[in-house]
This record gives structure tokens, sequence and C-alpha cells, in this order.
């Protein structure tokens, strides 16, 4: 449930209200699509190597497991060893394969829900923002309930009513998940278009009378497309957290293999108190680096949307080669030539 | 009005009596100035032919501006002895002084260049106008001069000296460039205070305005109850014109001239020798901004402070101004006494300048503006910056660069090969 | 206060939804699950319990779904959350036992995180471009561990291994319940390894929130007027800090659900006797009437502590409370 932090994150909005970013508005009406390029810092290039990592893995995962993860075919409780890089479970299964299988479930299901999520709430936010009045009105207060109820405990109750062979069902849960996970990022995009609304491009296609689906899709939305980008990577971190949590508490099935089930059998089977970390630290640190990925991907897409963020001229690399009175800082403007 | 600020009131009012410089007759008479201007006829061509400077015997050699190394001698005589027999400069008139003052946005090769070789010099109880063009690099020019400036601005090469002489102290000098963040602190707002280009920012949205002038007040003046603190504050925004009872309104609170007096009050609740206005009144309508101006020239009478007043109208500084400098492209290319400038202006683009604005007061000049706009400070066109908008270039603007010379005397100084005293000036230049 | 009316305006709604939303679901859902349900109880349980679960969804009552939901807010008003199935128990009685545990653990964890995390957020963004910055990719690690797998980290190491700290409950079992003082000890002691678990996994939210609006704020005109004003570092950091925490108590609404949600879940790793736990064995057993019970409780108190926060929002922020 990392996700909590979303919000919090992001709290200063990308929203480019004119006078915050007078940079991004003015380029904007020069250059009205501008391609989403992420900075090539070198957050952002590791970013790009751990999604890369595991979206490889979700792919040959289940291909390259050298066993099959319901085999209890081993030992109990086995050291990591050349034979079982990440030893073996109580009941003796491989817990390398569970990994690698269960990488497969935990990143389909946390894409698939922030898919559908962020596809929702593009409709809800642009439309919205857009068509302003009594529409705006209801949908904003929709979000804004859906924001409020705590997510998690809702997942658990309405998956708990789910039959059983719904609740292995990776595309029911995603879905399920992604009613949660859209309010955040209808808030976001909502308050972006109302201010793409009266820009001038989007003025002028509405004066030569433009469809009102055109200008949407033509104008509107490629604007939306760097804060898209954002909010889709938050809305999915969001959907593997809950994902994760939800197997993890057992209300999804337990038999089906994802990071989350690995963690409930090792709860369940007290792996902490005996000490065997190996069982339950792999997929928690799998999950921490998916995480990791995708909010370092966020720090390029954030700086992209808000300059103010990004370093700022003068890298610390270039102070320390310049003969600067001092580190650059508010109200003590650096002096060249005069080393302090 | 406490004793305190009587004293002040007279004491800055002696400064001024005393150091009124001979040279600036025509600023003499201060505030009545915009009268006067009405007054004067345009100065017939001929007066105008008299004052045309002798050619400057080796005309580039002065690329360093004659003022600016004249201060640096006063400062640090020993180190130009062969110097001293330069003509004494009126050392006690000038509070705030930039000399050949660079600054750059970024570092090494890629750096813009955004103020080159400024110079410029503040006197006790004056009014010194900046003006130029949007992009010309005046806001980058003071808080540059007052290290305020953020990130990515270098202060590349100069000097900046404050010459401070409060009562009760010895005459001293501050320099600028190389002050810690101490002393840097310590001089802020008690001896210049800036009034931010955005000024309708600048309040804190959270605080009140009382809180504003009590934390001013709380920094610098230690000894004073929470009690005078609150009286001065009321005092103060009394002065300005605001109902003391907005002392306990926050900033969106007010309206955007209010907010504007109440930056000048604060500009001035030390009582600083030098106060900084950038472009105090852009944002404002034009009856507000008259009426802010006005409050502006009553309080210096009174109080006797030197502003330094940045603006891109230079009709109103003709009014408000002793003196004027104007800039172009990062670079100062024109100074002279405020009605000498109106009158006379002799670098093209201040005549420019001078016809693109209608004046507030006296004749209507045909309003003919300048072509083109202004350089990328990234790619300044070799030679002369101004050369491409240029009515009278000539060749040579294309590859050297004009330093800022004086023309008519000391007090009149511009940056243009016409008046090297090679070519015929033309006639609008020579007035 | 219009604000304030507004906000309550739209809790009261939430709150009705997610009440709403809790009697429609079981009648909604694919497969009759309430039948199945007394299908698989009968026998197992008492007739007295099956009886009530019966009444509580309407089964075999013959009534129309409005009667059915008009009869179900006349429960709600008495208090009546339904009988518990497997701890034979009214549902009401058992939260009434197990709420404050939850309130107290998460509460005092997340006050602490927050003003921590703002705290070290405020110094980050201020000494942007220093080495200080290498702090961001570390939490955005630290972001994204689930917060049950950080408290099985701290339990395995703090825990079983350096025997640091006390494990699994939320007080000794050697002291009486009671309000005395060994009582009130056991029980710091005790809680302290899950709140820490709580503070680590969510603070690095706070402190990359506080430091980004840091960055913005130190940017506006007013933090270097403060600087022109001669101002001593302390304050101008203050003017900054000040007006950049407005937004990170704004998103406090945002972030109390996922934030509780999280930390629920550390209640289970520590058999922590809180709701967190009680939500596992309703899960594990199926205990319908005890889940939403859960649910509604958890949802009307984020709902009242993100009031809470709005208030202090308000109370911050002059130019919100100028509108009303
Ligand atoms: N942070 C920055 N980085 C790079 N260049 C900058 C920066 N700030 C200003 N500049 C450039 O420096 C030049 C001077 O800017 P400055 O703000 O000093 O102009 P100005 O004369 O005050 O104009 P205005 O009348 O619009 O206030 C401009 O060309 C501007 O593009
Ligand atoms: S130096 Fe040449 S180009 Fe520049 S202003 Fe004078 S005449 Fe024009
Ligand atoms: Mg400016």
């Amino acid at each position: 449930m990392s996700a909590i932090t979303e919000t919090t994150a992001r709290q200063e909005g990308p929203l480019p209200e004119t006078p915050e970013t007078p940079a991004l508005a003015r380029e904007d009406t020069a250059r009205r699509h501008r391609a989403l390029v992420l900075p090539r810092s070198p957050k952002v290039i590791l970013g790009v190597v751990i999604v890369g990592i595991f979206v490889i893995l979700m792919v040959v995962g289940p291909w390259v497991a050298p066993y099959s993860p319901s085999s209890t075919q081993f030992a109990a409780s086995l050291h990591p060893s050349a034979a079982h890089w990440l030893g073996t479970t109580v009941l003796g299964q491989d817990i390398f394969s569970q990994l690698l299988v269960g990488a497969r479930a935990t990143l389909i299901v946390g894409f698939v829900a922030g898919l559908i999520a962020t596809v929702l709430s593009t409709v809800i936010g642009v439309t919205a923002g857009y068509i302003g009045g009594p529409t705006d009105d209801g949908l904003s207060l929709v979000s804004n309930v859906f924001l409020a109820i705590p997510g998690l405990p809702l997942l658990i109750v309405v998956e708990s009513y789910l039959p059983a062979h719904d609740q292995s069902n990776s595309f029911i849960i995603g879905a399920v998940i992604a009613l949660t996970g859209w309010a955040w990022g209808a808030r976001v995009l909502r308050a972006l278009t109302m201010s793409l609304r009266n820009r001038d491009f989007v003025e002028a296609a509405r004066i030569i009378g433009e469809r009102r689906a055109r200008i949407i899709f033509s104008e509107v939305v490629p604007n939306l497309l760097a804060v898209l980008a954002s909010s889709f990577l938050f809305t999915m971190l969001y959907c593997i957290g809950a994902y994760v949590a939800l197997a993890y508490i057992g209300v999804t099935s337990t038999a089906v293999w994802n990071w989350g089930t690995m963690l409930y059998w090792a709860q369940a089977n007290n792996a902490a108190l005996a000490n065997q970390w190996w069982w339950f630290v792999p997929p928690g640190i799998c999950i921490a680096l998916v995480g990791m990925g995708l909010a370092l991907l966020n720090f390029g897409i954030d700086e992209f949307i808000n300059p103010r963020l990004r370093a700022a001229g003068l890298t610390r690399k270039v102070v320390r080669r310049s003969r600067l009175s001092n580190r650059p800082r508010l109200g003590l403007t650096p002096v060249l030539g005069r080393p302090a | 009005m406490t004793g305190v600020w009587d004293d002040d009131v007279v004491e800055a009012a002696d400064v001024r009596a005393s150091s009124a410089p001979a040279g600036i007759t025509e600023t003499q008479d201060g505030p009545g100035m915009p009268a006067a201007l009405e007054t004067v006829p345009e100065t017939a061509p001929e007066t105008a032919l008299e004052t045309v400077p002798e050619p400057v015997p080796g005309g580039p050699a002065l690329a360093v501006s004659s003022r600016g190394r004249d201060k640096g001698a006063v400062v640090t005589p020993s180190e130009r002895p062969g110097e001293a027999l330069l003509p004494a400069p009126s050392e006690d008139d000038a509070v705030f002084e930039i000399c050949d003052l660079s600054i750059d946005y970024g570092l090494g090769p890629g750096a813009l260049h955004a103020v080159r070789h400024a110079d410029l010099m503040l006197r006790r109880g004056r009014v010194l106008g900046l003006a130029g063009e949007s992009g010309s690099g005046k806001s980058t020019l003071v808080y540059g001069a007052t290290r305020l400036l953020r990130q990515p601005g270098v202060v590349s090469g100069g000097s900046v000296r404050l010459y401070s002489r409060r009562r009760g102290e010895e005459g001293r000098v501050v320099d600028l460039l190389a002050a810690s963040e101490r002393e840097l602190r310590r001089i802020r707002w008690s001896e210049i205070s800036v009034v931010l280009q955005s000024a309708l920012n600048a309040l804190n949205p959270v605080s009140t305005i009382e809180s504003e002038f009590d934390d001013v007040l709380k920094a610098h003046r230690r000894e004073m109850s929470r009690k005078t603190r609150r009286e001065r504050a009321a005092e103060l925004l009394t002065m300005v014109g605001i109902n003391a009872d907005r002392l306990r309104d926050h900033p969106h609170e007010l309206s955007g001239g209010q907010r504007q007096r109440v930056m000048i009050a604060l500009a001035l609740a030390l009582e600083p020798q030098v106060v900084i206005m950038d472009e105090p009144t852009t944002a404002l309508d034009v009856v507000t901004q008259r009426e802010i101006i006005e409050e502006l020239i009553g309080l210096r009478d009174r109080l006797g402070f030197a502003m330094l007043f940045i603006t891109h109208d230079l009709s109103l500084l003709i009014e408000l101004a002793d003196e004027i400098a104007v800039m172009y492209a990062g670079r100062i290319v024109e100074r002279a006494g405020a009605s000498t400038l109106y009158r006379s202006p002799r670098h093209p683009y201040t005549h420019g300048l001078l016809n693109s604005f209608p004046p507030m007061h006296g004749e209507t000049r045909r309003m003919t503006g300048i072509p083109g706009s202004p350089p990328d400070l990234a790619a300044v066109p070799a030679g002369c910056a101004f050369r491409p908008r240029c009515l009278y270039a000539m060749e040579r603007c294309g590859t050297e660069a004009p330093a800022l010379v004086p023309l008519d005397g000391e007090e009149h100084e511009a940056a243009c090969f016409l008046h090297s005293g090679d070519v015929a000036v033309p006639g609008e230049l020579a007035r | 206060m219009l604000a304030i009316a507004r906000r309550i305006g739209l809790y009261v709604l939430t709150a009705w939804v997610a009440i709403t939303v809790n009697f429609v679901l079981p009648h909604l859902m694919p497969g009759n699950p309430i039948d199945q349900l007394v299908g698989k109880l009968t026998g197992r349980v008492t007739p007295q319990i099956v009886h009530a679960i019966e009444l509580q969804f309407g089964v075999g009552l013959h009534q129309g779904l409005v009667a059915q939901y008009v009869r179900y807010w006349e429960q709600l008003f008495h208090g009546n959350l339904g009988t518990s199935i497997t701890l034979s128990a009214p549902v009401s009685t058992v939260l009434g036992q197990t709420v404050p545990w939850t309130i107290g653990l998460i509460g005092i964890s997340t006050i602490v995180s927050f003003v921590l995390g703002t705290i070290v957020g405020t110094l980050l963004g201020w000494r942007r471009g220093t080495v200080l910055d290498a702090v961001l990719p570390i939490s955005t690690f630290f972001q994204a561990v689930p917060y049950f797998f950080f408290g099985t980290v701290l339990l395995l190491v703090f825990g079983s291994h350096l025997g640091w700290f006390p494990i699994l409950g939320a007080y000794s079992p050697n002291v009486t319940v009671g309000w005395h003082w060994a009582f009130v000890a056991s029980v710091l002691r005790y809680g302290q390894l899950p709140a820490l678990t709580v503070v680590l996994s969510s603070i690095a939210g706070w402190i990359m929130g506080m430091r980004n609006m840091m960055v913005t704020t130190v940017g506006e005109d007013f933090v270097l007027m403060a600087v022109a004003k001669g101002l001593p570092k302390r304050k101008v950091i203050a003017y900054a800090a000040r007006n950049a925490v407005l937004p990170s108590i704004a998103n406090i609404s945002l972030a109390l659900g996922l934030l509780v949600s999280g930390a629920l879940l550390v209640e289970l790793v520590f058999n922590y006797p809180g709701v967190g736990d009680l939500l596992l064995q309703a899960v594990e057993n199926e205990d319908y009437p005890l889940l939403q019970g859960i649910f509604l409780v958890i949802t009307f108190t984020v709902l009242a502590a993100n009031l809470i926060a709005d208030v202090i929002y308000l109370a911050l922020d002059p130019r919100i409370r100028g509108e009303a």
C-alpha cells in the first residue's frame, strides 16, 4: 500500500496554471504539442532499467522458472544454495521459481488495473473539465466520494463476495481494483483540462466550429499526455500495492502464484519468526523495486512538467570546477573569480 | 510622527542640501522638475551645436568608463597611485555605486551574458532612473548587485559598493560582492531595501500586513518593544495613505495598489539610505500609477532616501528621476540628467524610446517607436548590439562595440560611434 | 464557513454511499453469496446465529429490497451492525474493543510521521542541489515497500533476531489490563515496533511531498523578499515552509484512506489486537457481518479524520478562510 504517497509526492500538482509555470504556458502556445521527452538524468535512466528488467521478467518468468512453483518435491526450509537460489519453503517448494512465476500475475494485474483506471479517469476527468457546469459538478462529486472512501477495506469486502472462480481471475480482480483507483487521476486531469480549455489553440478550434469530440481528442488529450503518463505510473503502483495486499490477506485465491500469495504463505507459516528471511524478503524487495522504478520514471515526467524541479543550470559539478565565491544559494548570488 | 522619525527627516534634508552636486544644474530644483520641463522649450539647434563634445582622443582606450576608475581609486588609493591626480571624485555624495558589473546566467561557455560592464552611481537623496525594454537586463542588474539574483545567475565581474553613512557611525564602505552572508543580512533593508518587480506577489500570503512590518523591525531593531513596533507599523501605513486598521488584513484582502503601497511603506520602514524599486507600478492602472509615483516623490522629498527606480516607461522617469541610465541588451548605452536626456538624447536607442511613449506632460511628439525587436541575449550581434535596429548604423558598428564615453562634459555619456567625432551627427541626436 | 460546510456535505454523502454499498453488495453479487453462507453455516453454528444472519441479510423475509433497505437503516441507527459469525457476538461490541487500539496506533504514528516527514522535507527542499538530494531515489524505494513487508522485516531483525523489542500483541500477557502504570508501560513498549513500521513506511511520502512543495515555494517572490528584508535564515525557511505545508495538509485527506489501509495490515503482522487483525479473521472465516462492520467503521473514522484535517487547513490558510 505504498502508493499512499502518490498524492503527497505530486501535490504541487502538475496543473500548469499559467502564473505557476509560465515557461510551459508560453511554449505551449508556440508549439502546441510537446513531445514527452524525459530528461536524461541518472534517476530516470535507473528507472527505465528497473522497469525494463521487470517487464522482461513478466514475459519470460514462467518459462525460465527452473521448477514448478507448487511442487513440494524438495526438502523443507532449505537455505539458499546453488540448486535453490532462494531456498525452499516449509513445504519444500522452490522459492526462486515462485518468484519468477509470480512476477507475471503481479505485474499483469497491476498493469491491467492501472490501464482500466487511467482510461476511467481520463474519460471522467476530461469530460468534467471540458464540459463544465452540472456535468462537472456531478462527476467531481463522484470522484471526491471515491477518494474519501478508504480503498482497501472496500476492496476486501467486494473481493470476498466474489465467487471462488472469480477470485483467481486476474482480469476481474484488476477491474475491481481499478474501480477504487481512478479518482485521483480524474481529479488531476480535470483540473488540467480546465486550464487547457481556455488556451488559445483550443479556443481557436472551437471558434472555427470543430466538433467537441475532435477538439478533445486532437487538441486537449495530446497536451495531457505527460500528466496522463505520470498518472498511469502512479495508478499502476497503487494497483500493484492493492493486489499484493489483497493476496497477502488471502482474499484472492491463494492458489494463484503472485508475490502477494508468497508473502501470505510466508506469514501463515511464521517465516519471520522462524528466521526464514529468504522466503519473504525476495518478493518484498521485488515489489519495492518495481515501485521504485515506476517512481523514478515519474521523476522524469514531473521534471518535464514542472521545470522548477529540474536541476537548475548550475550543477554541482560545474560549480565545483568554477572559481565561485560560494555555492549558489538564495540571497547569496555567487561571484566568479573570488573563491572564498 | 515620533521623535526618532522627525530627527531623521531633518538629517536627511541636511544631507541633500549639502551634497547637491554643482554639475547637475538641471536637476537642482528636484521635484519641481516636471514643471520646469513644461516651460522649457525645445533647445535651439544652435545651442546644441555648442555642446557637441570634443573628439575623444584615443577612442577605444576609454572602454572602461572614467567614472569606474575614479571610484576604484577612492576605495583603494594605494593600488592606483598614478590616478590620484584625477579630479577629486565627489565621493561624499555617492551612496551606492556599481562599477563595471557583469552578470551571467550559467557558467562556462554556455553562459548567457545578461549584463555587461555596467556602471551606475546613485547619489545621496537622488533618484536614478534605469530604463530599457523588457529583457534588457534591468532587473538582473539590480538583483545581481544586491546578491539577490537566483540560480543560475552569477556575478562575473565588477564591484558594488555601499557608502554607508548612518547617524552616529563612521562613514563605511561595504563591498557587496565580498560581503559575508551575515554582513549582507545586516545591511539588507536597513540600508538598502528592494521592492521586487512582482511586488504584488512579494507579500507572504499567509501573514498579516502587521507581521510583515513586525518581522522586519524585530530582525533589525532589536531594542524596539512589541508596542513600539506596532505603532511604527501603523505610522508607516498611514504615511502611504492606508488606514492603520488594515494591519490585520492579509495580502489577498488588499487591492493591487494597496499592496504596492504596503510594499513602499515596508521598504521605508528602517529609513534605508537606498531604495531600489523594480517597476513598482507596472501592474497598476494609470491613475493608481500616478498616485503612487506622486506619493513616492513626496516621500523622497521628506525622507531623503536615494532611489534607484526601474521602469520601461521612460516618460515616467523623466518626471521622477534626477538622472537616467538607459539599458540595451545588457549594456548601459546612455546616461544623463533627466531633462538633458529628454531634451537631447544622444543614443539612437534613447531617441527611439522617447518617441515610443507619449509624454505625460509637455508637448506631444510624433510617436515613431523603434523598428524591430530587442536581440536575444544568447545571440547578441557582434559590434553594437543595437545595429540591426539602428537607422544610422555605419560600417564600424558591425565590428566594434562602442564604449560608454562622456560627451557634453562628465554628466552625459553615451555609447555610440556617431559621437566619436568622425562623422556628422544627425540633427535629432545633436539637439 | 462555507468551505467546511461543503466538506461536511461531501463526507455525509460519502458515508451514505458507503452504507448503501454495504447494503447492496451482498444482494447484487453474482452467485448468491448469502444463500451459500447460510447453507454453509447451518449445523456449524448455533441456530440463533443463523437466524440473526438471515435477519440481517433479509433471507426468507420475502420483503422487497426497499423495505429491507429501510430496515437496514433502522438497525444502523440502533448501533446494530449484525452478529459476528466466528465470535458469536454483536459486531458493534467486537469493534468497540478493537477500534481504540487501531486509532491509538495508527493515529499516533501518522501524526509522528507527518511531523517528522514535513520537517525533513522542509530541509531537503531548502537545501536542494546538495548531497541531500541523494535521499530522493532512496526514498522512492521506501515509498514502494508494502507496510506489512516492512513490518515483517523489522519484526525479524529487531524483534526475533536482536530481541530489542517485544513482538506480537499489544501488551505483555503477564500484566493485568487496567489503568495502571505497569499496563500503560507495557502498551507503550509493545507499540514501539508496529508504530515504527507505520512511521518508516509512510514518512517517505510526506518527505517527498514537502520537499517538492518547498522547492516550488522557495521559487516564489515572497521568499526572496524575506531574504531581501534581511530576515534571519530560520525566519526565511519558516516563511516558505508555512506556505509549503498547506498542500501537504490538504493532501492528508487524500492520503489517509491509503495510509489506514496500509497500516491495518501492520497490525496483522504484529498480531496487534486492532481492526486489522480482526479483518484477517473475518476474511479467513468468511464472516461477512464482521467484514462489513469493519468496512463501515474504518470509513467513518477516515471521514472524521479528514474533517479534522480540513479544519486545520482552514485555520492555516487565510485565503480560504476569507472565502467563507
Ligand atoms: N533564470 C534565467 N536564466 C536564463 N536567462 C535569464 C534568466 N532570467 C532572466 N534571463 C534573461 O536575462 C535577460 C534579462 O532579464 P531581466 O529580467 O533582467 O530583464 P528586465 O530588463 O528586467 O526586463 P523586464 O522589463 O521584462 O522586467 C532576459 O533576456 C532574460 O531572458
Ligand atoms: S554605434 Fe552604430 S549601430 Fe550602434 S547605435 Fe550608434 S550608430 Fe547605431
Ligand atoms: Mg525586470
